[in-house]
Parts: structure tokens; sequence; C-alpha cells
């Protein structure tokens, strides 16, 4: 492996895995404000 | 609130541009090993995060402990799970790095294999977060942090204790180590940039998890109603 193609990879690999991070959060915050609304209309 | 995070929102995805620059561009081209060695302003900064996140949950596990703090419980949920994000990143960049620096992706010396066992002790962690069931499950956690961060300072203090493939430490290394000046601002860039990215992912997971139990107390008081109805 290229030395440059290896710097390329080590940075895009490293903002894949912190923008997936990202979005599994934001699908938790989906689906836990989801539950709390249907507490919400339960009531 | 909310304003003063979306500024700090704003603030980080500045830093974290300007630190990329300071890595990709400023830095200067080290002489052997070529701008491959630019990995190093990513791959250090992630792992001394991870240490301060793993530290920060070290603590909250030991309030918890004493104090049986909810607060604290979710505090150390969220330094766990973006504490192993973070060096998830120093796990992968690693290999990347030493793929065409040492001809090897991997190798089982003190340093590599610590942080591998640091990786799998933070999982078991989240593991066992997320499927135990019971009102012990916190309790169990927080004593698995606890011993579970013994191996952050060995991991630290591998590359002092051992001949490793892995280089010499950057700071108190002793002779023959530590860095050329010029390299220290797009180091500590980078750093400062991937702490405000931990502070912003970390409050967010803690607001989360506080969702959660709040959504985890109401089902549980739906079902004492339904039981006395």
């Amino acid at each position: 492996m290229k030395g440059q193609f290896a710097l390329k990879l080590a940075y895009t690999v490293t903002w894949v895995i912190q923008l997936g991070y990202i979005a599994y959060l934001l699908s938790r915050f989906k689906r836990v404000r989801e539950e709390l609304k249907d507490f919400d209309r339960g009531k | 609130m909310k304003l003063l995070f979306r500024i700090f929102l704003a603030l980080t995805a500045v830093a974290l541009a300007f630190a990329a620059y300071q890595g990709l561009v400023v830095a200067p081209t080290e002489q052997t090993m070529g701008n491959v060695q630019r990995i190093f302003y990513y791959h250090v900064p992630s792992a001394w995060t991870a240490f301060l996140l793993f530290f920060a949950n070290f603590l909250a596990s030991i309030v918890y402990l004493l104090k049986r703090n909810v607060a604290a419980d979710a505090v150390a949920a969220a330094t766990a799970e973006v504490g192993v994000v973070f060096c998830t990143v120093v796990l992968v960049t690693g290999p990347i790095w030493a793929r065409p620096v040492w001809g090897i992706w991997w190798t089982w010396d003190a340093r590599l294999t610590t942080t591998l066992v640091l990786w799998l002790i933070y999982v078991s962690y989240l593991v066992l977060r997320r499927y135990s069931t019971g009102s012990q499950t916190s309790l169990l956690a927080a004593a698995l942090a606890i011993f579970g961060f013994v191996d952050v300072p060995i991991v630290y203090m591998t590359i002092r204790w051992f001949r490793t493939q892995h280089p010499s430490p950057v700071i108190g290394g002793g002779e023959n180590s530590g860095l050329d000046p010029s390299m220290w601002p797009p180091l500590l860039w980078n750093w400062l940039a991937f702490s405000m990215l931990a502070i912003i992912l970390v409050v967010a997971r803690y607001r989360l998890q506080m969702m959660e139990q709040e959504v985890e107390d109401r089902h549980a008081q739906a079902a004492l109603q339904g039981s006395e109805q």
C-alpha cells in the first residue's frame, strides 16, 4: 500500500467511523422521541 | 442552553476543519516516512481523547458506586461509548499507518495488544449495559469500569516498559524521542478539535441515556398501573 493512499484511507475511515456513530445516535434519538410521544398520546 | 450547544457545535466544526488543514498542509513532511506520517495527527489525538473519556468513565463509575446517582451512571455510559468510538479510530488508523511503514498490518507487541484488550474491555462494558436486565446492571457496569480502567495506564506505559514495534513516546520518552517543535501545533490543534467533538458526543449520548431512562420509567409505571387494575 502506498503512503499517500494510506493517508487518505486513514482520514476517510476516521470520518466514516465518527459520522457513522453520529448517524447511530440520531436514529436512537428519533426512536426515543417517538416512544415518548406515544406515551404522551396514550395519556 | 440550546443556543450555547449550537455555538459550540459550530466552533467544533471550524476547529475540526482547521485541525485537518494543520495536519495535512501546515505540518512538515517527516523525513523517513513521508506523507503517511500525517496519520499521526489523527491517530494520537484519538488515543489521548479515548484515554480521557475512559478516565471520565472511571470517575463517574466511582461516583455512582458511592452515591447511586443516576446522572453519574448516564455520564459513565456516555463516556464509555464515545471512548470506544475513539479507540476504534486508533485501532483502525494504526494498522493503516503500519502497513506502508512496517510492512505488516499488525503485530502482537505490548502496545498494540494492550490497546486491543482495552477496546475489548469497554466493548464488554457496553454489551453488559445493553443486554443485562435488572436493577444490578449499573452496579455491575460500574465495577467493571473501575477494574477495566487499570488497562489505561498499562497501555500508556507499555512503550516505556517494553521494547515494542510501536514508536517511542511523544511525551517523556527520554533521549532520542519526542517531536520536532513544528509538529506540536498541528498535534495540539487536532487534540483540541477531537476533544471538542468528544464533548459534543458525550453531551448528546448523556441526553439520550436520560431520555431512555425516562421511557423505561414510564413503561414500568404503565405496567404497574396495568397490574393494579
